[in-house]
This record gives structure tokens, C-alpha cells and sequence, in this order.
């Protein structure tokens, strides 16, 4: 008799509720449901756009902003900043990240500068950089990096330093040279902690652009961002803000793609 | 199992071997007393001590990949007394070592890849050395997707490719569930008898000692001595039914004789 009291599987399949409970169906659903919340709220209570756009009133302000080509500029002036700075913050980072976690005296010289700087928020930094750089590119790929390089050398040392010591016995018993054993296992087996620093400082990066652009920008989605704030086109900052909120979106979605991608030894 | 390898050109020799090294508390630590040995060539000599003996610091001493303190290890050409070049040697590592992010293949070529060896070259080498531990078909696993008894043959194989000179085992199969360990062990007894490669087997199972071994080596807990050297005169080739053989036994007793002391003795030195 126990196996009647036992459930023995899974329950026979409701097809309309269980797809309307899927996470997917729901995640959008609530999105569609705060959307048109909010838009009754702002036309029953007939709110100032000043306060609180309707999202009609935003989308119509993005297509606006899109159309006559101004935020497509700033948009891609935006991403070249960050983009340019994170690459040369990822080249350096891993770079230096090697050199300290192979060599004890690099390590003790860079161990303090990096304890010194890295908990340092990197907009305290805007002032003095603009003194040393002006407001133009320089600037802008030099606030990018800095704020993606800590968190790559970071988890570049921190990887190598976990390697299994055994892999690298392993390597010098098939005669791999010590060039070859950071390219060919430290590296490698130090990935997944690298591209955790990564994420981290692209994080990092964004901020920093955005913040320095609305700072100093006459281009940009800061500059946008701020601009729009000081005349109360309230509708257009939230279109900026949307902007930011996909381009976190992208960023994040391909990164998780690059993360699988590259940890398919991983996985079974 | 067949096997590439090379014959002896030289027989290894250790030299009154000493190694001591730091540890937190300040005072050095002996690890090797005074090792002096002479690993048969074309011949399997197989160390085995308690846990902490130093009997796998001697294989890396062996390799290379550790200097002694004292003493040296000295590789003598055969019929003379030439001192030469370290001959080719390779491992088998007891937590296997492979590498996680390669495949099977790149994991078996990875030695003549470091050596510059060409791409085509070392892939039909490495194929040709899974095949002798029976694991074509798996060139495209990565390691996690096999089994512990698989991923030794896939050591055992990065090993081969290199025809090796002298073989260096560290615990092999000591990773290994019981049944898979029995299947390997005999299989390597197989490839032994049927190569002249010389190899240091390193163990804590006196069966696989017994199995696998021409000579043993009994070693003393920490400091490591060489407390003993058997020679075992089972005949070949040997397999599980060896372990019924009246001499077996005897060898048996004799070993466990001697090792039950030191791992006493280890035991209430780490107690004490």
C-alpha cells in the first residue's frame, strides 16, 4: 500500500498553468503589469511629466532622441570609452596579475600599492586626472581602465596562486619550459577566476565612464544623462536611463555566454 | 597493452641522497637520511613505506624536479662507468594531474607539444599511445567526462608518449577503487614483462610491490632510510593467481614484518 502514499513521479502534466508559471512567461509578465500600473497611475493622476513620465511619454522620447541621431552618437561615444579602456585594463591586469603571482619580489612591491588604491573610489580619482589630462579621450580611457584594472589583477593572481601545484609538476616532468607553464597551464587554469575579475570590472568601468561624463562630457549618455536633468526633460532622462539599464542587460547576458563558452571542459 | 619505450642506456644511482626542508615551527625537517641506492636497469624496483617516508620526494629527486640537500643522483652508462645526461624519464602522478581544459588528446600530446614536436606528428603519437591503454575513441573527452581508472590510462598514456627511458610511477593506482585497481595493476605487470624500461614503482600496498616489483626497496618513517632491499624471485608473469604462490606469502610476512614497525613508529611520532 505504500506506493499509493508515495508519490512515485511527477504529476501528469497541466500544460496552460505550468506555461504561464514558467520563469521566463513570468519575469515578462511582471514587467508588462509594473508598465501598465504605472501608466494609469500617471494618467488617472494626471501627474506631472516633470515628476513622472508615463512610459508612452519615454518611449516617445527615445524614438525622439534615436531619430534626430543625438543619443545613437552618444551611445556609441559611451561604448568606445568603456570598451577601449576595459581592453587596455584586461591587458595590462593579466599581464601585471602574472608577473605577480609568479614573482615573490613583484608581489611584495605591488601588494601595497594595490591594498593602497584599490579599496580608493575611482570618482575621487575625476578631479586630479582631469588636472593631469584635461577632459578629452586620454581622460576618458584612463578613468575606464582604472576602474576595471584592480579587480583583473586581483583574481588573476588569486587564480594562478590556486593552480594545483601537481598540474605544474606535471608540466615540468614533460619538460614545458617556464614560459610554458604560464601559457599553457597557469593561464589556463586560472580562466574562470580571470573572467570573475572581468565581470567585475566591466561593472567598474561603466560607472566610472558614465559618472565622468556627466561630470565633464559634452558627449555621451552621461553628458545626456546630466543635460536633460538640468533643463527637467525628465522624459528623456528615463530614456538615457533605459539605454544604461539594456546595455547592463547585453553586457551581462554576453558575458554569461563567453563564461560557458569558455568553461565547456567543465561541464560534463 | 604493448608499449613504446626505450631500453636502458644507463642505470640510475643515488648517492647517500640527503633532504631536509623548512617548516613553520623554524627547525628544518629531515625528510631523506643518507638514500644510496641503484635502480636496476631494464628492471621494476618498487619503494614502499609509511605515509610521510619521503618516498615520493625521491621519485621528484629522481626526475629532477627537486635538488637534495645532500649527496646526488648520478645516472651511469651502461658496461662502464661513465657519469651521462639524465636519460628520458616521465611519470605517472597518483592524482592523475591531467589537465582539466584539454582533451584527452591534448592532454597525451602536451609533452611533444612543449618539445616541438608538429601538430600532425604528436597527434598521431599521442593516438597511437591511447590506443596501447585501450582509449581510442576518447581523444575528445575532456577528463572529468571519464572514469578514475580511465583518467590513470590517459596519465599512463602522456607518460608512454615520451618513450621514456625510466618510468617513474607515483602511487598509480592509489586513487583507485579496489576492482580497477586489481584490472591495472595487472595490466601494467603485463607491460613491464613485455618492456625492458626500467622503472621506480613507489607504493604503499605491499601486494603491488610483490606484483609488480623485481626489487624492493622497504624504507623507515620519517627520516627516510632504506630499511631493506628484496629481491622478489616470483616467476613471470605474474597475475592475481600470484598471490596464492607459497613464496607470495613468505615475501608477504617479510615486508609487513619490517613496515609494521615504522608505521608504529610514525603513528606515535605524529601522536607524540
Amino acid at each position: 500500500m505504500a506506493e499509493q502514499v508515495l508519490p512515485t513521479g511527477p504529476a501528469p502534466a497541466r500544460t496552460t498553468p505550468r506555461l504561464l508559471g514558467a520563469p521566463q512567461t513570468l519575469a515578462w509578465a511582471s514587467v508588462i503589469a509594473v508598465l501598465l500600473l504605472w501608466e494609469s497611475v500617471v494618467r488617472l493622476a494626471h501627474l506631472n511629466p516633470i515628476y513622472l513620465p508615463a512610459p508612452t511619454g519615454i518611449v516617445r522620447a527615445l524614438i525622439d532622441l534615436f531619430a534626430n541621431g543625438r543619443l545613437g552618437i552618444d551611445l556609441l561615444a559611451t561604448l568606445w570609452r568603456i570598451f577601449a579602456g576595459f581592453a587596455i585594463a584586461v591587458v595590462l591586469g593579466v599581464l601585471i596579475g602574472v608577473w605577480m603571482a609568479t614573482s615573490e619580489r613583484m608581489r611584495a612591491i605591488a601588494d601595497l600599492f594595490i591594498a593602497a588604491l584599490y579599496p580608493l573610489p575611482k570618482v575621487t580619482l575625476i578631479p586630479l586626472l582631469i588636472i593631469w589630462l584635461g577632459t578629452g579621450g586620454p581622460f576618458m580611457l584612463t578613468i575606464s581602465a582604472l576602474g576595471a584594472i584592480f579587480p583583473v589583477i586581483i583574481n588573476t593572481v588569486v587564480g594562478i596562486r590556486q593552480c594545483d601545484p601537481g598540474l605544474v609538476l606535471a608540466a615540468r616532468d614533460l619538460r614545458a619550459q617556464s614560459h610554458q607553464i604560464v601559457f599553457k597551464v597557469l593561464l589556463p587554469s586560472a580562466i574562470p577566476s580571470i573572467f570573475a575579475g572581468i565581470r567585475l570590472g566591466l561593472g567598474v568601468s561603466i560607472i566610472l565612464v558614465v559618472a565622468a561624463e556627466m561630470v565633464v562630457g559634452k558627449t555621451g549618455l552621461g553628458a545626456r544623462l546630466f543635460l536633460a536633468g538640468q533643463v527637467l526633460e525628465t522624459e528623456q532622462v528615463f530614456a538615457v536611463l533605459i539605454v544604461l539599464a539594456i546595455l547592463g542587460i547585453v553586457v551581462t547576458k554576453a558575458q554569461d555566454a563567453i563564461d560557458a563558452w569558455l568553461s565547456h571542459w567543465r561541464l560534463d | 597493452m604493448s608499449v613504446s619505450s626505450r631500453a636502458a642506456t644507463a642505470c640510475l644511482e643515488f648517492d647517500a641522497v640527503g633532504l631536509t626542508f623548512p617548516s613553520r615551527s623554524g627547525t628544518p625537517v629531515l625528510a631523506l637520511d643518507s638514500v644510496s641506492c641503484r635502480f636496476a636497469p631494464g628492471k621494476v624496483t618498487a619503494i614502499i613505506g609509511p605515509s610521510g617516508c619521503g618516498k615520493s620526494t625521491l621519485l621528484q629527486i629522481a626526475r629532477g624536479l627537486l635538488q637534495p640537500t645532500i649527496g646526488g643522483v648520478r645516472f651511469v652508462a651502461l658496461g662502464g662507468n661513465a657519469e651521462q645526461m639524465a636519460p628520458e624519464m616521465a611519470t605517472v602522478w597518483q592524482a592523475f594531474n591531467l589537465f582539466p581544459w584539454r582533451t584527452v588528446l591534448d592532454n597525451v600530446a602536451f609533452g611533444l607539444e612543449v618539445t616541438g614536436v608538429p601538430r600532425v606528428e604528436r597527434n598521431r603519437r599521442a593516438r597511437e599511445a591511447l590506443a596501447r591503454v585501450d582509449l581510442s575513441g576518447f581523444e575528445h573527452k575532456y577528463p572529468r567526462q571519464l572514469s578514475g581508472g580511465m583518467r590513470q590510462r590517459v596519465g599512463l598514456a602522456r607518460a608512454l608518449v615520451m618513450e621514456p627511458e625510466i618510468l617513474l610511477l607515483d602511487e598509480p593506482f592509489g586513487a583507485l577503487d579496489a576492482q580497477t585497481r586489481l584490472v591495472l595493476q595487472e595490466q601494467l605487470a603485463g607491460l613491464v614483462e613485455t618492456t625492458r624500461t626500467t622503472a621506480i614503482l613507489v607504493t604503499h600496498s605491499i601486494e603491488e610491490a610483490i606484483l609488480l616489483g623485481d626489487t624492493i626497496l622497504v624504507m623507515t618513517a620519517r627520516p627516510g632510510r632504506v630499511a631493506a632491499e628484496l629481491t622478489v624471485d616470483l616467476p613471470r608473469p605474474r597475475s592475481l593467481a600470484t598471490t596464492h604462490d607459497a613464496g607470495y606469502g613468505a615475501l608477504f610476512d617479510r615486508i609487513y614484518g619490517l613496515l609494521r614497525d615504522e608505521v608504529l613508529r610514525a603513528m606515535s611520532a605524529e601522536t607524540g
